[in-house]
């Protein structure tokens, strides 16, 4: 790092005034203070030691970084490893490094204890205060984004608040349903361009429905809206909007886009990925938010600091709390051996998350400089990291070979009536506890026979990798339950620390390069600096009135914008988390700011914004194929037409459940992953040891065994595992709606990895959208796609027996039409070639017409139309 | 761009799936606006079709022969006749504060013209020195498998990111109309972030075929019984009553087409069923092997017990690149030898040896060696001193991968590590660099190919990379 050195106009007066007072700028004065003595005494008696005995595994230049310790500069020493600080000036019972070498807890250095004198060294260098020349030589990093950048990029439109203005239909007039309607119309009298028509109105029941609740239109739903439109188109939008607005299908779907954004998982992801048994909670939460049209700004400030907002009673605080695990789901690299790099990254995986999430700003590219494109300097990234660093996060987890960086969980303070885990009588929590014990001293045995390498080889190595996973999960399933053997209900969140710190700066983002403390706070550019936090808290209470106060500019801007993606087919702003400099503009900003402030003053209600684009007539533009407009605006910028769409992932699951009359609508009690409990699924990690070998544990089947018996059962069902590689706890069959499948991030379920899911590990504002062969071997010939084809082919034969009829009826099921005459006879011709090929095998009659039909199913499930969202 | 690649691409627009992902490519036309800025318009339409690369070059077509578990460089391509003389030396005189140095068991022999130093453990590849390009001066960040091997995947460790085949794809596309252009065969478990496209399109990520299991790093099972890519077959219809269902699929499709006018989602599910039909036939019959000679089965070790598995690979690795594939990963596993390195390393060579020596081989004879980058190498390298008796520990400051074919220089060695093989000193090369070389190689610069996400420009080597040009022939 170069560091400039020259002190001119630097970003921060603060850091002038600290840094002046030092005398010698780039020096920490105070901690390098040491008398000669005590240089000569550390550079005679305590430095040779170190490298002679411990930088081979713990130095930044030796071989490895074992236990995440580094001792070659004072700073790393004194925040020592994975066990806490390994030296504390004048401490030697708080200072592991003094145990260490004295062969207590660990036995360090490995080869052979230090000589008496030695060690006697190191007592009166820790009793000194461990005077330590290898300092860092104190880093300031200067900001090339001056307080004058700041300022003039406050002008930027997205920095700006958003403000009313009028917009003038002109001659179209007449068209206008709505205020939204004023604005996209206004702009079409500068460019000549004229609307096309409305959509059909079988095409708009189809639309509203899969755009508000995911899924296609009941006959019942479909055939009322047809009937009141005729009268009046506006009533039958509201009708049906209003009835799909208020059902629990609502939630679950926009529940999800939210979920896309929160980079929604059930696993940790990275090398290991160990489930969260828990995450589902946060699902669940999310889709009551919405199906409760929760505000907006309430969701956020839950999500950022529900675990410090006053609650009224103990539900509002569980809810409070599980909503903080929007800061503690994402991807977590648990193989990570240094706890400091483990937490520089969660914190900033939190901070990437939540301003690109709720601001559509990028504020994590400043970690390791200023950002490139916008007005943020680095100063702005170290000044939220202070906020996270002072908040602890809880994702649970077990300490294994695979796992070295778990955490604790949050105990709620309303416990499932009912809970998820089976409740343990006092005795099976006594057996376990054993159990535990057995395996703990099994795994200690395996270790050293792999050390002495006294039995065969590769084996021991199996046999540490498996018992190292079983005492993993016998741990955690011991602290699942309390005293009594009762499930203990818990979520994911997070927690203010006790000590609130200001974070430094980092050069390079390094974390062994610190550089000058940041005091904490927001992004410099959207702050008028009205916030003051205290030194009591974290400041994430602060930070969320912050980012959902009105005076923010971002956050309704964002939000709206999504919502209009979501029921357009594209964003006011075309990249939704990135209202950055480097983003696209607006196309309407007008609009865009109308409906931010529409959505402020509606208590920031996403219904409410649903709503209002839903009964715009630009929301019912046919997308139907038109050369001339296609030619004139190829990306639809102006919106004189629909957009065509492809359904979500989910959508096109759910749809072929629900037409099939297999969907179970009634939310799952937890998930497939919470039943697993918290188990390797990555792909380096042991092979999940099944849950039913820990249920063994069981006394009933346990008393009937020898100790040998049990200990072979267990093996036996570790090695079927490991034998079964296909069959996988998260592709069982599963008939509830999409969102509740099971995510982890090492394994997405086929129905929806194949039509370009949002990827688990990356806040995804837009989902891809392909058409590739794989989505086509998918229906054509998935096991799955065919039960839900001979589903609906029993539905169609239940329905009718005339034949032709239930070819009718299968258009109306999944089209939401009636078929047209050249429809029905290719759907002829194809039964009639098919008849005659099939019928030289064995097969009756009707076996075979039901065979034909349910391809005929699987067909339609299959083509253009059932996918495609007009 | 010349006559005929134009009519090429014409011509190809029929099966080829050019209409396929016109949708998708609005979407991204803007944020691969840097790259694509050269191109035709015309090539837009798929995202898949065959692209120029940035300047010319000979490699066309990429075999990674990835080995798990770090194998151990300075007793197979390092050759380090310090180590052995300064066996058994230990303490605070050697870097690090090293353990006691072993020599390595095994002898080296000078090969081929070249002259290059190969160990004895790889009697058949060292036949092929004049081919290999040794790097011997790698080192990457991570000191740990799973993170070392997605770095040297996806250059990032921390982030998920997209991997070298997904640039490799997003840059040149494939010539392929029945296949994926980028396949991993035998790949580790799930360890979908390493063939994964990350933010690029997901038409750029791998294909899985056959399927790595194991309940630890790298090991390895054949995936020669599982089913190699999912539901590539149905298990109900013949073949031809399928294809009558998919034409009364396509018919529906084109009905929806009379009806409601053009539309590029529609042709481009049209294309997908076209593909996906070819792909279910072409795919099991490149992946059978009985048609091939037993005279190639032989080249590679294919029959032999220990051979078999990984000459299968490379045998069908071939068949790929022959059928215009454009990226092929292997897999090979079990290179973490922490203990009992005697025993186990010649075994571990003795697996890969023939069958890579019969790919060089087989390559050679039918003039494909020039236009496929063969890669050799693992996430890192081993120390020179001991650990449990006769094992060696992880290193990722000094380890040696190796490429041949391609326009690489054969029977060139590059790079050095020190005395005892522990550290690269000399023209040290980074995965970032490694990287960059490769993509150089296939005629694109890392520089330029970029793709737009989260408001700015990503790239495989971020902000890194230098080409090491001294390799190129």
């Amino acid at each position: 790092m170069s560091c400039r050195l020259a002190l001119g106009r630097i970003a921060c007066s603060i850091l002038v005034a600290l840094y002046f007072a030092s005398g010698r700028v780039g020096a920490f004065e105070e901690e390098t203070r040491l008398t000669p003595e005590q240089v000569q005494f550390f550079e005679a008696k305590i430095r040779p030691v170190l490298i002679e005995h411990c930088y081979r595994c713990h130095s930044v230049d030796g071989q490895s970084v074992r236990g995440g310790l580094v001792v070659d500069n004072r700073d790393a020493l004194l925040a020592g490893g994975e066990s806490g600080p390994a030296v504390v000036p004048g401490d030697l019972q708080e200072s592991v490094l003094w145990h260490a070498i004295n062969y207590r807890d660990y036995r360090m250095p490995p080869s052979g204890r230090l000589p008496s004198n030695v060690i006697e060294d190191f007592k009166t260098w820790i009793e000194m205060g461990a005077p330590d020349p290898r300092v860092q030589v104190g880093v300031v990093i200067h900001s090339r984004v001056s307080p004058e950048d700041i300022e003039q990029a406050r002008s930027f439109w997205s920095f700006c608040k958003p403000v009313r203005r009028v917009a003038d239909p002109g001659p179209h007039r007449t068209w206008v349903r709505s205020d939204i309607d004023r604005y996209v119309a206004s702009v079409w009298n500068d460019q000549g361009v004229e609307p096309t028509a409305d959509c059909d109105a079988e095409t708009l029941v189809r639309r509203i429905t899969f755009d508000v609740v995911g899924l296609p239109p009941t006959l019942e739903q479909r055939q009322k809206f047809l009937n009141r439109s005729k009268k009046d188109m506006d009533a039958a939008i509201s009708d049906l909007m209003e009835e799909l607005l208020s059902s629990p299908q609502f939630g679950e779907t926009w529940g999800r886009h939210w979920l896309d954004v929160a980079r929604y998982a059930e696993s940790t992801g990275k090398e290991a990925d160990v489930t969260f048994p828990h995450a589902w909670r946060y699902r669940d939460y999310v889709i009551r938010s919405f199906n409760d049209d929760k505000p907006y700004d309430q969701f956020i400030r839950e999500q950022i600091a529900g675990d410090l907002m006053p609650a009224a009673d103990d539900k509002q605080w569980n809810e409070n709390l599980i909503a903080t695990g929007f800061l503690a789901i994402g991807p977590k690299s648990l193989a990570e051996q240094s706890p400091r790099q483990f937490q520089a990254d969660l914190v900033d995986e939190q901070i990437d998350t939540t301003t690109r999430a709720v601001l559509g700003l990028s504020v994590g590219c400043a970690r390791c400089h200023d950002h490139k494109f916008d007005p943020i300097p680095q100063s702005d990234y170290y000044a939220l990291a202070g906020i996270f660093q002072s908040t602890e996060t809880f994702f649970g987890g077990s300490r294994s070979q695979r796992n070295r960086q778990p955490s604790d969980l949050i105990i709620l303070p309303v416990q499932d009536r009912v809970p998820i885990q089976p409740r343990l009588s006092v005795e099976q929590l006594t057996i376990l506890k054993q159990e535990l014990a057995e395996k703990e001293k099994e795994l200690a045995e395996a270790r050293r026979a792999q050390r002495t390498g006294s039995t065969g080889g590769n084996n021991s190595f199996l046999n540490v990798a498996i018992l190292d996973q079983m005492v993993s999960q016998l741990a955690s399933r011991v602290a699942s339950v309390d005293s009594t053997g009762r499930p203990i209900s818990f979520c994911m969140g997070v927690q203010d620390r006790e000590s609130v710190r200001n974070a430094r700066i980092l050069v390079r983002g390094e974390i062994d390069s610190p550089a000058q403390e940041v005091p904490r706070g927001f992004v410099q550019v959207l702050d008028a600096g009205t916030y003051r936090l205290p030194n009591s808290g974290s400041g994430r209470l602060e930070l969320s009135k912050w980012l959902t106060s009105r005076d923010n500019p971002l956050t309704a801007r964002v939000m709206v914008n999504r919502i209009w993606q979501t029921l357009i087919g594209h964003g006011i702003v075309r990249e939704p988390d990135n209202f950055g400099m480097s983003g696209p503009q607006p196309t309407h900003p007008e609009l865009l700011d109308h409906l931010a402030i529409e959505f402020m003053d509606h208590r920031w209600s996403v219904k409410h914004v649903v709503r209002s684009i839903i009964q715009s007539r630009v929301y019912r533009l046919s997308s139907r194929h038109d050369a001339g407009r296609l030619e004139a605006d190829p990306e639809n910028k102006l919106l004189a037409r629909g957009n065509v769409r492809r359904l979500s992932a989910e959508a096109i699951r759910d749809a072929m459940l629900s037409i099939s009359g297999q969907l179970e609508t009634k939310p799952p009690k937890a998930s497939s992953i919470a039943s697993l409990g918290p188990v390797v699924v990555g792909p380096n990690g042991p092979m999940p040891v099944p849950m039913a070998s820990v249920n063994l544990l069981n006394p009933a089947a346990r008393d009937s065994m020898t100790a040998e018996q049990r200990a072979e059962a267990m093996r036996g069902a570790i090695r079927a595992g490991a034998r079964n590689p296909n069959i996988n706890p998260l592709e069982i069959p599963d008939y509830h709606r999409s969102v509740y499948l099971s995510i982890s991030r090492s394994h997405i379920p086929r129905a929806l990895d194949a039509f370009d899911f949002a990827e688990p590990s990356l806040v995804i504002g837009t989902r891809e959208v392909s058409h590739t062969a794989e989505q086509a071997l998918y229906v054509l010939n998935n096991p799955f796609v065919l039960e839900l084809s001979d589903a609906l082919a029993r539905r169609l034969t239940q329905h009718t027996k005339d034949p032709r009829e239930r070819v009718v009826h299968a258009f109306r099921l999944v089209y939401g039409r009636e078929p047209t005459r050249a429809e029905i006879e290719a759907a002829n011709q194809f039964f009639r070639k098919g008849d005659s090929s099939t019928r030289s095998g064995n097969l009756k009659r009707d076996e075979i017409a039901f065979r034909l039909l349910s391809q005929f199913c699987q067909a339609l499930f299959g083509s253009a139309e059932f996918r495609i969202l007009k | 761009m010349s006559d005929s690649r134009r009519s090429f691409l014409q011509t190809a627009s029929a099966g080829f799936g050019y209409l396929a992902f016109a949708g998708l490519s609005t979407l991204n036309a803007s944020r691969a606006a840097g790259f694509y800025a050269a191109l035709d318009q015309e090539e837009l339409g798929n995202p898949l079709a065959p692209k120029a690369p940035h300047f010319p070059s000979k490699a066309k077509h990429v075999i990674f022969l990835c080995m798990q578990g770090g194998p151990s460089h300075v007793d197979t391509f390092d050759y380090k006749p310090q180590l052995n003389s300064d066996m058994g030396k230990t303490g605070s005189g050697l870097r690090g504060g090293m353990r006691r140095l072993m020599a390595s068991p095994w002898k080296f022999q000078q090969r081929g013209e070249s002259g290059l130093w190969i160990s004895e453990l790889f009697p058949e590849l060292g036949k092929h020195a004049d081919n290999l390009c040794l790097i011997r001066s790698m080192h990457c960040d991570q000191p740990i498998h799973p993170r070392a091997m997605t770095q040297m995947h996806t250059g990032n460790a921390q982030f998920v990111r997209p991997s070298l085949g997904a640039w490799t794809l997003y840059g040149l596309g494939t010539e392929n109309e029945s296949l994926p252009g980028y396949i991993a065969l035998n790949p580790q478990a799930a360890a979908g972030q390493n063939y994964g496209s990350a933010f690029l399109p997901a038409i750029y990520q791998g294909t899985k075929v056959g399927r790595q299991v194991g309940p630890r790093p790298g090991v390895s099972r054949a995936g020669s019984n599982g089913p190699a890519v999912p539901d590539l077959s149905n298990p109900r219809m013949t073949r031809s009553s399928q294809r009558a269902q998919i034409d009364f699929i396509q018919k529906l499709n084109q009905l929806k087409i009379q009806r409601d006018g053009e539309d590029s989602h529609v042709e481009g599910i049209i294309e997908s069923y076209e593909l996906a039909f070819r792909m279910q036939d072409k795919l099991p019959e490149l992946m059978d092997l009985s048609g091939e000679s037993q005279k190639t089965q032989d080249l590679y070790g294919i029959g032999n017990n220990a051979t078999d598995n990984f000459g299968r690979q490379c045998l069908i690795a071939r068949r790929f690149v022959e059928a215009g594939v454009r990226f092929i990963e292997l897999s090979h596993g079990n290179w973490d030898h922490h203990q009992r390195l005697r025993d186990q390393l010649p075994d571990k060579c003795n697996e890969i040896d023939k069958p890579i020596a019969g790919l060089l081989a087989d390559l050679k004879a039918r003039g494909l060696l020039d236009e496929t980058l063969v890669i050799w190498g693992g996430e890192f390298g081993r120390t020179p001193d001991a650990q449990n008796g006769d094992g060696r520990d992880h290193n990722n400051k000094g380890y040696t991968t190796w490429m041949a074919g391609g326009g690489v220089r054969g029977g060139f060695s590059y790079g050095a590590t020190d005395e005892h093989g522990g550290e690269a000193v000399e023209d040290k090369c980074h995965v970032h660099d490694w990287h960059a070389t490769i993509l150089n190689l296939l005629g694109l610069d890392h520089e330029k190919l970029t793709y737009r996400y989260a408001g700015r420009n990503f790239r495989l080597t971020d902000v890194y990379g230098n080409v090491i040009t001294k390799i190129r022939a």
